[in-house]
């Protein structure tokens, strides 16, 4: 089987990053190389479609055994995985310029695409399984990469206690649907599928839908996704965009079919257009330059659930891989900026027309993000629309988040972009980021531009296949009705936006109250919108972002009590056995009165 | 004329065994008489080695055999056997590196090593006792090389003695009941009250042996305050040795004693929240270990309350990873002390000045964590899946939420050691360390990928002691 062993590229870069005597600034190059060796190979070998397992260990009658697959999909994750992988190390040849920090971060790095190419080509619940721990350990360590900073370790603890949960979560739905199946095989589980839901059915479709909520941010465990900001951008760019956060929608594709005999669908598209709604309001107010495309991410991930949930798998996937391309640009932009500027908050980042090249780069998956014809997320919008058309309620909802994104994703540009405040230094900051900082993005730009192609290949290239996801999908087209109205959406956003933002009087520093007086000001829609949804759900998103902080905190607090109990108790001197003693005593007391209560 | 194939025939892998344990601690004392370190190390070691490939031996062939009573040879004393005199072994060549002095040491180790014989070989409650003794007394003096360790050494007395006392009157208590010191399944109902009562007894005095809540308070300040090559000992073998000496005796004797088998579940909950969730705050690697080892044999003890085939191998897989990942770590942390390193915090940039350390560290930690391709992985995933095939799924479940809350603690290290130092500079490591930490990262990685052999080994052992 050739499969198990593509992973073993990345992972032979990885040995060299670890026996390469001294740190080097080229771990970078390395990597990336890597990275395009694994898609060569991936070109080669990728076809034709199957799946091969292998034994691991038996013990008794038990055997492990781990099932790659590669279908459609898993090849479009792959391909994903290389390409933003290989720009993205090439990025942080840039990017990560303090020389004794490249051997921990390329370490991370190539750890995380070696996990992400084995969840990719999963085709049972064990590698699933072992992939999605590894996708959770490694993000916590990225996250929390620059550890000195209280935040980082903060917002990477709280990522992972969301994640955790999740993975609790899958990990009894495997239980169940053992005790049901008695396989862990995709293709057997589906297979097997009695017709109606059953209440263990309906438990283990709950369970891993609660885990598909937690790995892809859906509402309400969105709020670890903008936190996870705090780690590098090459990070955000490559885990938090494009991969990583994918692994949830792309388990809903493939357990599509168990997902909705357990009558799950409809509770999976509520809570995405929750979510998709909550994202929208909460990027138009935010400052932070990363955390609005984080907030972005989380309500493009909605969307592709909301379009898995309706039946139209074809769009999500379409969605899924063309989106990886101009989110990773918009990373890499916020990057560059926030690297040439020395700040963060859309408020002081300013001059990106310094570097046309970036500039231009930018502007293409701006415009790709709200929807304008020749760019691939146009025809993502109108795929995605059109195939949830049947529904009037979801339907216009989805078309006011349409306009809310087109709004915020060209505040964001005009902000970021507005005439210079610090003069010449920043402009010589955009002048002089590193070559391969720049040049990533105009390639990324060019594939977001590219991607559009996909949309009249992509079909084909599905239809050869019989996956069960794919059997029963809606196709994947639009009207000229729907067209019309994301192109109409993207016009009122930007409109809306250059009328707040993009004139000469919205260049003095916006502050975020003021900004919002502006809103409401000019635009009565939004405030409206506002006032209705903004208050009353991310109230409840919050409230759940503060109960897994205080799980968080509760986990430590219970370790200092046990420790301060625990130093009460220790023997400062030897003389002091008794309380040792008594505590033993106690014990041995306890121990008899458990068995004798059980006699 | 003297028959050569005669005296030839003579020669049996047990005598062999037998006459290298005499000459272990024989040797050991004559050399220690002529005060010369490097001969008492090679003569140990080669003695060791020669113990190890024999007990190899007849794990190999499946010797099974009993002497007068009071010994038995069986797949399950020998793999018991085998993976100690391993461990000690390492032990030994750790202490050579780092003991004030290491002819005190080999004498002394070479006695408690016939104790773990006793224990593993024992098939009298008699033979077990004093197996017991024979192995926690020396340990005590070896705790006392240090100079410093006074205190850390008299702790570790005091849990000996109260374990002695409890383990006495278990033996008795037993004796009382069925009026023999056999070890032999107890006849008699699960209601028989004196039975339960010896059972629990055994449970209790063993689980000091094994650091067990609430018995293991003092565990963590003995560790800390032991030299490394003491803790290493400490946790690598005696420990292990309570666990499978409550193993053993739950096995054998009681097991048609529903209750004592809940009890050890019960335990083992208190002892995988108490070591985990008390770790988390810690801020001494060697004592965030100690908690770590302590939550670990609350895992192993899933093992012992599922019973089985399944658990029992289950058990013995893990404690045979555990043993190896525990001296692994520690050789690196006697090499850290040695340069005044104790803290967690101590750790940052220990990759850019010693990158083998650094990686076998973390690797370490990933096992202890159990990600898949190391030992640790297989270890929980066997108990977790034989405490669901027992009917024990909420036990399986606390078990897999403590492997959340340990992911916190083990983590810390990893990003500590990859975080570099300005003025780092690179730090050899003396190649007895060096060896001691490759040998146990190549059991820790080569068992992982491979387990089968493993797994074999394990579950043979378990199949025959359940038969017995």
């Amino acid at each position: 089987m050739f499969f198990p062993l593509l992973a073993l590229v990345p992972l032979l870069a990885a040995m060299a990053v670890v026996a390469l005597a001294r740190e080097s600034m080229r771990f970078g190059y390395l990597a990336a190389g890597a990275s395009l060796a694994c898609l060569v190979l991936l070109f080669l070998f990728g076809l034709p479609y199957g799946s091969s397992t292998v034994t691991w260990f038996t013990v008794g009658s038990f055997a492990f055994t781990i099932t790659a697959t590669v279908g459609p999909l898993n090849l479009a994750l792959l391909a994903i995985v290389f390409v933003v992988g290989a720009l993205v190390h090439l990025y942080s040849a840039g990017f990560m310029k303090t020389l004794s920090e490249q051997r921990r971060f390329y370490l991370e790095m190539i750890g995380f695409e070696v996990a992400m190419a084995a969840f990719a080509m999963a085709g049972s619940f064990i590698l699933l399984f072992l992939a999605w721990e590894f996708l959770s350990l490694l993000s916590y360590l990225l996250i929390g990469f620059w550890h000195v900073r209280e935040r980082a370790t903060r917002a990477a603890r709280l990522a992972i206690t969301t994640v955790l949960i999740g993975d609790l979560a899958l990990l009894a739905a495997m239980a169940i649907l053992w005790n049901l199946f008695s396989t862990f095989d995709f293709a057997a589980i589906l297979a097997a599928l009695p017709s109606h839901a059953t209440a263990p059915l309906f438990a283990a479709g709950a369970l891993i839908a609660l885990a598909i909520f937690t790995k892809s941010a859906q509402f309400p465990f969105q709020e670890w996704l903008p936190e996870a900001m705090e780690g590098p951008t090459p990070v955000s760019a490559f885990l938090h965009s494009s991969t990583m956060v994918k692994a949830g929608v792309f388990t809903a594709i493939i357990l599509l079919p168990l997902l909705s005999v357990a009558g799950l669908t409809g509770v999976i598209l509520a809570f995405s257009i929750v979510t998709a709604v909550i994202a929208t309001l909460s990027a138009m107010r935010e400052t932070q330059i990363k955390k609005v495309i984080a907030y972005s991410t989380v309500q493009e991930l909605s969307l592709m659930l909301a379009a898995v949930a309706s039946g139209a798998v074809v769009a999500a996937i379409y969605f899924f891989i063309v989106q990886s391309f101009y989110k990773a640009l918009l990373f890499f932009s916020a990057g560059s900026a926030m690297k040439a500027t020395g700040e963060e908050s859309l408020d002081r980042v300013s001059g990106l027309r310094a570097n046309r090249l970036l500039y231009v780069s930018t502007l293409f998956g701006v415009l790709s993000v709200a929807g304008l014809v020749p760019f691939s997320g146009f025809f993502a919008a109108a795929g995605i629309s059109s195939a949830l058309s049947s529904n009037l309620i979801v339907y216009a909802i989805i078309s006011l988040v349409g306009l809310g994104t087109s709004f915020f994703i060209f505040r964001w540009f005009f902000l970021a972009s507005k005439p210079d405040r610090h003069g010449t230094t920043s402009q010589l900051g955009y002048l002089g980021l590193p070559k391969p900082m720049v040049y990533t993005a105009a390639i990324l730009a060019v594939l977001t531009l590219a991607g559009s192609a996909a949309f009249f290949y992509l079909p084909a290239f599905l239809s050869s296949t019989g996956v069960a996801y794919l059997a029963a999908s809606i196709p994947l087209s639009f009207g000229v009705v729907d067209g019309a109205l994301v192109t109409a959406l993207f016009a009122a956003g930007a409109v809306l936006s250059f009328i707040a933002y993009g004139r000469a009087r919205a260049q003095r520093t916006p502050g975020k109250v003021r900004v919002l007086a502006k809103v409401a000001y000019t635009h009565r829609v939004f405030i409206f919108a506002y006032g209705l949804c903004a208050a009353f759900l991310h109230e409840i998103s919050e409230g759940v972002g503060v109960f897994e902080r205080y799980l968080d905190d509760g986990f430590v607090l219970l370790g200092r009590a046990t420790m301060a109990a625990g130093r009460k108790l220790r023997l400062v001197s030897v003389g002091s056995v008794n309380p040792y003693v008594i505590i033993s005593a106690a014990g041995v007391v306890a121990l008899l009165a458990l068995a004798y209560l059980v006699l | 004329m003297v028959d050569i194939s005669l005296l030839y025939s003579a020669v049996t892998p047990v005598r062999v065994f037998v006459a290298l344990c005499a000459l272990l601690v024989i040797g050991n004392l004559a050399i220690r008489l002529s005060n010369r370190e490097r001969l008492q190390f090679a003569y140990n070691t080669a003695v060791l080695a020669a113990l190890l490939c024999t007990g190899g031996y007849m794990l190999y062939t499946g010797a099974a055999q009993s002497i007068m009573g009071l010994v038995s040879l069986n797949p399950f004393s020998l793999f018991f056997a085998v993976t100690m005199t391993a461990a000690m072994l390492l032990v030994s060549t750790l202490a050579y590196a780092y003991a004030r002095r290491f002819d005190d040491f080999a004498l002394m180790a070479s006695f408690s090593l016939l104790g773990v014989y006793m224990v593993a070989f024992a098939s009298s409650l008699i033979t077990l006792f004093i197996g017991l003794e024979l192995m926690v007394i020396p340990t005590v003096f070896i705790v006392l090389l240090s100079r410093r360790s006074l205190e850390a050494a008299l702790k570790l007395f005091i849990i000996g003695s109260i374990a002695v006392a409890l383990l006495s009157f278990a033996v008795v208590t037993l004796y009382g009941s069925t009026g023999s010191f056999a070890i032999a399944a107890a006849q008699g109902s699960g209601s028989d009250a004196m039975l339960l009562f010896a059972a629990i007894l055994f449970i209790a005095a063993l689980g000091f042996e094994a650091s067990v809540f609430p018995f293991s308070i003092l565990i963590p300040d003995v560790y800390e305050g032991s030299p490394a090559y003491a803790t290493a000992m400490l946790g690598g073998i005696n420990k292990k040795v309570g666990l499978i000496a409550l193993l053993y005796i739950l096995m054998l004797v009681f097991a048609p004693f529903r209750q004592a088998f809940i009890v050890v579940a019960a335990l083992s909950v208190v002892t995988m929240f108490y070591g985990n969730i008390v770790a988390l705050m810690q801020h001494n690697f060697k004592r965030m270990l100690a908690y770590s080892s302590i939550s670990q044999a609350g895992y192993i003890m899933i093992g012992i309350a599922a019973a089985g085939p399944a658990g029992v191998g289950a058990a013995l897989f893990q404690i045979f990873a555990h043993v190896f990942l525990f001296i692994g770590i520690l050789a690196i942390v006697a090499w850290l002390e040695a340069h005044g390193r104790t803290e967690i915090d101590d750790l940052i940039g220990l990759s850019g000045e010693n990158r083998f350390a650094a990686a076998a560290a973390a690797l370490f930690m990933l096992s202890f964590i159990g990600l898949p391709f190391t030992t640790g992985f297989i270890g929980k995933f066997l108990l977790f899946t034989s405490a669901i095939g027992a009917g024990l799924l909420w036990l399986a479940v606390i078990g897999i939420i403590n492997s959340v809350i340990s992911l916190y603690y083990y983590a810390r290290p990893i990003i500590a050691m990859y975080t570099t130092k300005a003025d780092a500079e690179p730090r050899k490591m003396e190649w007895a360390v060096a060896a001691v930490v490759a040998v146990c990262l190549a059991l820790t990685l080569v068992l992982g990928i491979y387990p089968q052999p493993l797994i074999h080994l394990t579950s043979g052992a378990a199949t025959y002691l359940l038969a017995i």
